[in-house]
């Protein structure tokens, strides 16, 4: 080959190859805009909510004391479910939720990371000590649920679960202060 | 090899002894957590070795054999002696001694805290002094890479430094991008709460400091992969490397786009906001773009081999290319789970789908197939190629060798395939042991089981993969004088300065870095998270 | 060679020239079309559809302000009663650290000998053993009954009289006094579900094993406390008012749940257990 042969030669490689990433970018575009059109179109974040709060003083802090955890219903019909995640376990154990209406779930950590799944949902958080995780979501089917811790927090993680119940709207029902309680089954 | 072989196998060798340890290790975790061990072992075991298994894999086995590699690299590819082999000796007892430091109260049950740390969970200081040895001795390596490349091109002016070693220094800058973050986290961080000096933590902030090291460090694991894909398998299969730029770009790529892209690993944590992570996704599409670009340019490679061995046809060269080579058996092998990694890899990185997979065994499997499956099959097969340049004898027979590939491929395809499965349906990680009971975690005991299979098929190919090398320390010594490296279609004669040296570069990476984690570290510093109490483990 | 030798620097600017400027190009797109995507255009969009003005959800995807941009953020600032006082501050851990036995010693043998015994053991059956155990534990209790979360006529007037600094001292006296460290095996069998219950726990009743967080070490909640050794009259006592709610100064109900599902028997079991120096 002459030295401009193999300079043609060797432009026909490099012509192949951007024409492959091309096609790399087609791709990479493609993904990208599938996120920005969930993102636009419906709304999807990632469960960020940079809210600050003190996981050294939750029992002090008022909303997440003790008697205000599990599910409420506030006066403008929004749920709203507090949860503590601590070593080992879920407060409350048992969460009831509506099927079909927006609830916005709020969770924090006292002691170290925790995380958690609703199985069969996309609900899905870690909970950083020092931050209040919030998910907002939508239970489409009724039925128990399984929450389980998801991120290593100890020795006593492979027993840390909860269990979610989506209830039909008539078994929905809060008390005057707006409580819902699991159904006893 | 102007004698580095002994400084070679001395890495290389502490790497596969723990390898096989943990492989081991893992079997051992598999059964704990299948229906077949559910009352075997306490949990304080159980994460005890969990922890041994990833520091062992995560750190041991990928350090001392990237260290191992790159001296390898450094002297055959350049072809002249390691300039400060000394300190590559001190280096490799620093590790040593951080190796011994780490495992001796990980194995007392005093660090049960991960490889990937969970503070405000801390274990014995010693466990994170131990890792901080570890990683100045890899600094060390990375300094005596870029010194011996600058040292040939004083030597060759205007010409481009051989492939190999041009990855080999990319991989030893990225490497020293990668570390500042983990090391900023356990200097100032971790070991003084280990160590009693503080007894509050702020977990936002050691989280976002370990997810800067935590996706780049797997490139780390990676690159010695790709080195072998570009300079070693066309040689290996009869032809030639498609193009010689392409590789340069792939590793600068692998340089630029891998560090601004770990708050990926956050994208279900409460503690940064939408846009911060946005900006992250949109990088992390990009880090695809140099696996993409290999697979082309690899397979254009072999194509050129197997039409050279009278392959015809579209597919034809396919059947006939020496599939009896290791090196060309372990890179069909490594591209059909890169493919299925890849898949996955796709899914965690947009938060929507991420949602679904998170934390589950998704996402064990898809590190297992890419590091495991991919990357490791890729060391073996680097291995067979050069132990017989480091011990001067050859493989007896090659059967045993392709048996091993295949043994690993079956089994990292039994274990992982059911862990993906296993991962939709919800399955959760870091479980010492399911609750059987449960009727939906009852459904998943079948698929736990088969993928217990595939651990034991894994391990029974460690143990055989010792045995291959082992045997090539004994008997008559030959000297063995083929050539490694392979030639590109064009060698390069001249290259730009940009793509032979990485000041553009490191440029570029500072910017992407101020952009991209600039937010999400200074609002730590700006309003720190409320801190957390210290939980010591020991 | 020749020519290399004389033209090299600008042969060779003249190759770079384009990497230079495209590659700056293809970064700085990147960036900028993440920031405007992310920072912009999605929060805006997002924020007017969930009636938020612009500023709000820009401020929210940079997480400046708390919440969604896509969402409204739910609020509750209703003041509870709180089941324990106690804050884990750095201040306080600094406190507990620097504690100083010496100190702690005097007030002891003032206030808490009569019952609790000059070295931690106790002689009536209601009191517990304090010998060797933790610091932050014996302080928590005391900073309960000085604030009422823990009923207990006398402790609460003993814990009254006492300051902060005067409990921590306490609390390190007797953390710092040593176990009796019997051998267990001699002392009581360990039935295999109790010694299953302690590693294992019950995963079917969301009971994580003992040895989580009463072992010392585990890197469990900091106010846990050593039960080795501990009486059984008084550990089936305590778990009996956590089972019923009587007793409910543990943060977050750690151990009423946990109480409210063991049986007679368990509690039996672990009482013995625990008592005998099993850790």
């Amino acid at each position: 080959m002459t030295e401009i042969h193999q300079e043609l030669h060797e432009r026909r490689i490099l012509g192949t190859e951007l024409l492959w990433a091309f096609g790399v970018g087609v791709l990479i575009a493609a993904i990208l805009s599938m996120i920005v059109f969930t993102a636009l179109s419906i709304g999807v974040n990632p469960p960020s909510n940079v809210e600050r709060l003190d996981p050294k003083a939750l029992h002090l802090s008022g909303e997440f004391a003790e008697d205000n955890l599990g599910t409420s219903v506030g006066s403008d019909g929004r749920v709203v479910v507090r949860v503590i995640a601590t070593q080992f376990a879920f407060l409350p154990r048992c969460i009831p939720v509506p099927v079909g209406r927006p609830v916005t779930l709020r969770f924090v950590a006292p002691d170290v990371l925790h995380g958690l799944l609703i199985s069969g949902t996309n609900v899905n958080t870690m909970v950083v000590p020092g931050y209040v995780a919030q998910v907002h979501t939508e239970f489409t089917r009724t039925g128990d649920l399984l929450m389980p811790c998801h991120e290593y927090c100890g020795l006593g993680h492979s027993e840390m679960w909860a269990t979610v119940q989506v209830l039909p709207e008539n078994q929905f029902q809060p008390d005057s202060n707006g409580r819902v309680s699991c159904a006893q089954r | 090899m102007h004698s580095v072989k002994r400084l070679c196998l001395a890495h290389f060798w502490v790497a596969f002894a723990f390898f096989a340890a943990a492989c081991a290790i893992g079997t051992w975790q598999m059964w704990v957590r299948s229906p077949l061990g559910a009352s075997v072992g306490t949990p304080g075991q159980y994460y005890m070795l969990v922890t041994a298994h990833g520091v062992a894999l995560a750190f041991v086995l990928t350090t001392f054999f990237i260290m191992g590699f790159g001296y390898f690299v450094a002297t055959t590819a350049l072809d002249r002696q390691l300039p400060g082999k000394a300190w590559a000796w001190g280096a490799y007892w620093l590790a040593v001694v951080g190796v011994v430091v780490a495992f001796a109260p990980i194995m007392n049950g005093q660090a049960s805290v991960l490889y990937t740390f969970y503070p405000p969970l801390t274990g014995s200081a010693w466990f994170y002094i131990g890792l901080v040895l570890l990683v100045v001795a890899s600094w060390i390596w990375a300094v005596l890479m870029m010194v011996a490349m600058t040292a040939w091109k004083r030597e060759n002016p205007g010409r481009p430094v051989p492939l190999a070693m041009f990855a080999t220094v990319a991989n030893a800058v990225m490497w020293l991008w990668t570390t500042v973050g983990v090391a900023v986290q356990l200097l100032f961080q971790v070991i003084p709460a280990a160590l009693g000096l503080v007894h509050t933590i702020d977990v936002g902030l050691s989280r976002t400091l370990f997810s800067w090291t935590l996706h780049a460090i797997v490139y780390f694991w990676l690159i010695p992969a790709y080195i072998a894909f570009y300079t070693m398998v066309p040689r290996a299969a009869g032809g030639r490397l498609y193009s010689d730029t392409m590789g340069r770009l792939t590793f600068i790529l692998f340089l630029v786009y891998s560090l601004p892209v770990g708050l990926h690993h956050l994208l279900m944590d409460p503690e940064h906001g939408n846009a911060t992570k946005f900006i992250q996704v949109v990088l992390t599409a990009f880090v695809s773009v140099p696996t993409l670009l290999t697979i082309f340019t690899i397979t254009a490679s072999l194509e050129i081999a197997g039409r050279l061995r009278g392959g015809r046809g579209p597919f034809g060269w396919i059947a006939t290319l020496p599939w009896d080579r290791p090196m060309v058996l372990a890179t069909g092998l490594s591209f059909v789970m890169l493919g299925f990694g890849g898949f996955g890899g796709l899914i965690n990185m947009g938060y929507g789908m991420n949602a679904m997979v998170h934390n589950t065994s998704w996402v064990t499997a898809h590190f297992h197939l890419i590091f495991g499956g991919s990357v490791v099959i890729m060391y073996f097969a680097i291995c067979y190629e050069i132990w017989p340049r480091l011990t001067g004898r050859e493989h007896p027979t090659l059967s045993l060798l392709r048996l091993q590939l295949w043994s690993w491929f079956v089994g990292m395809m039994v274990m992982t395939l059911p862990w993906h499965w296993l991962g939709l349906q919800g399955q959760w990680r870091r479980v010492a042991n399911f609750n059987y009971a449960d009727p939906i975690i009852a459904g998943w005991g079948p698929w736990v089981i088969v993928s217990l299979i595939g651990g034991i098929i894994l391990l029974a190919s460690a143990l055989l993969f010792l045995r291959n090398l082992a045997v090539l320390h004994r008997g008559a010594v030959l000297a063995v004088a083929r050539p490694l490296y392979a030639i590109a279609v064009h060698p390069p004669q001249r290259v730009p300065a940009v793509l032979n040296s990485f000041g553009l570069w490191n440029v570029l990476v500072l910017v992407l870095m101020l952009v991209a984690y600039g937010l999400p570290i200074a609002q730590f510093l700006i309003e720190p998270s409320p801190s957390a109490i210290v939980h010591r483990m020991r | 060679m020749s020519d290399s030798h004389e033209t090299p620097s600008i042969d060779r600017r003249l190759l770079d020239q384009p990497w230079r400027f495209w590659s700056t190009v293809a970064v700085a797109g990147t960036l900028l079309g993440g920031i405007i995507l992310g920072a912009l255009i999605i929060p805006v969009v997002q924020g007017r559809s969930a009636g938020l003005d612009a500023y709000t959800a820009i401020c929210r995807a940079l997480g400046i302000l708390p919440g969604s941009p896509a969402q409204p953020q739910p609020s509750d600032r209703v003041q509870r009663t709180p089941v324990s006082q106690v804050v884990w501050t750095s201040e306080l851990l600094h406190i507990l650290a620097r504690a100083d036995p010496a100190r702690g010693r005097t007030k002891a043998l003032e206030s808490c000998a009569a019952c609790h015994g000059e070295t931690g053991i106790a002689v009536a059956p209601d009191v517990p053993h304090l010998a060797g155990q933790s610091g932050p534990a014996i302080y928590k209790q005391l900073s309960d009954y000085r604030t009422g979360s823990r009923a207990h006529d006398l402790m609460a007037g003993i814990a009254r009289a006492l300051d902060e600094t005067a409990l921590a001292d306490i609390a390190a006296y007797y953390a710092g006094r040593p176990m009796r460290n019997p051998n267990p095996a001699t002392l009581a069998p360990a039935p295999a579900e109790i010694i299953t219950l302690v590693e294992l726990g019950d995963p079917r009743r969301g009971i994580p094993p003992c040895a989580s967080c009463h072992r010392a070490g585990s890197g469990g909640p900091i106010e846990t406390p050593v039960l080795a050794e501990q009486r059984d009259e008084y550990f089936i006592q305590q778990i009996n008012l956590y089972a019923s709610g009587q007793r409910r100064n543990d943060l977050y109900a750690r151990m009423r749940t946990i109480a409210a599902q063991l049986t007679p028997s368990e509690i039996a079991g672990l009482a013995a257990y625990y008592r005998a120096g099993f850790r």
